[in-house]
């Protein structure tokens, strides 16, 4: 039953292939995007704790993006 | 209405989005595998490399649906200057780059042993190459204008004449003629799939439109910091 999943009568070359590479490049993507992602919060959470109390009290209160980025920060760290 | 859709709120939903797609991801994926490459039936004509059919057609979907939605969002840019709407077509675009790229490599992997061949300059093949070029001068575009705005009015401009292609695609097997077949799945009017078939498809094609939504979301929130950076600097 294997064999005949793997051969797909004479076509799994190519079918194994198509979806391979489907997988790959999904892989591929998910992992470049999920990289910068985590990248620049890490720099936006590293500017922010550089600010002074005052600047970041203020830029956290007006901001929540800022404020998310801070606290999924500091839990991962 | 426009606190809602205010850049703060849009990253809180991001989040939540996220981690729903999150959870029911996994279990989808297994479930659309299983029926594209198990418990489907293979073709009376075309035997098991049918299957190759639920990778290429949403591929093929998908990257016509992003250029069609990058273009009209561009359009919409173009007449209200809406600020989200190049942080969503700039977000759009990779996605289906890869898409398009996916349907053309699938579609050579299909083409030889139905066809005999990897490659024609087929009406439909040839389109979705153009698809492709266009998508890589959006990009290239945001990637080598340093100009925020320039770089903008540009890529709006190569969505909107790359909009002709659209159609193109969509009727170049019934304009001229091609090696593919006309379309079997018609959202007016009765489709000549299987349902057998047609059930694995849909499925694939969902699963692999909740990817392009987990893709979009982490990019649409890189692009929120981004500018979030910005702004910090002129503190």
């Amino acid at each position: 039953m294997i064999q005949n999943l793997l051969s797909m009568n004479g076509y799994g070359l190519f079918v194994w292939s198509s979806f391979l590479i489907t997988f790959l490049a999904c892989v591929f993507i998910y992992y470049k995007t999920y990289k910068t992602l985590r990248k620049y919060e890490r720099e936006f959470a590293k500017e922010i704790n550089e600010l002074s109390v005052e600047q970041k009290k203020i830029v956290i209160e007006n901001s929540k993006v800022a404020s998310q980025v801070l606290s999924s920060y500091s839990k991962t760290v | 209405m426009f606190k809602l859709l205010s850049l703060g709120n849009i990253f809180f939903w991001i989040e939540k989005l996220t981690k729903f797609i999150n959870s029911i991801f996994f279990v989808l994926l297994l479930v659309a595998l299983s029926f594209a490459l198990i418990l489907s039936p293979p073709d009376y004509l075309q035997g098991d490399s049918v299957r190759i059919m639920y990778v290429h057609v949403p591929s093929a979907w998908i990257g016509l649906a992003s250029f069609t939605s990058i273009a009209l969002l561009s359009i919409a840019n173009f007449l209200f200057k809406i600020k989200n709407i190049k942080l969503i077509t700039k977000s759009i675009a990779p996605i289906g780059l890869m898409f398009t790229c996916l349907a053309i490599v699938t579609g050579s992997l299909w083409g030889q042993p139905t066809w005999g061949t990897w490659w024609a300059w087929d009406a439909r093949i040839t389109s979705m190459l153009i698809l492709a070029l266009f998508y890589i001068g959006f990009i290239a575009a945001h990637k080598f204008i340093s100009k925020e705005e320039r770089a903008n009015k540009i890529s709006s401009l190569v969505a909107i004449i790359g909009l002709i292609n659209v159609p193109i695609i969509k009727y170049s097997v019934e304009w001229w003629n091609t090696l593919h077949q006309p379309a079997s799945i018609k959202l007016t009017g009765s489709s000549t799939i299987h349902s057998s078939m047609l059930m694995p498809l849909m499925l694939m094609f969902f699963v692999l439109l909740l990817y392009c939504a987990l893709i979009f979301l982490m990019k649409y929130k890189t692009e929120i910091i981004r500018i979030k950076k910005k702004n910090l600097k002129r503190l």
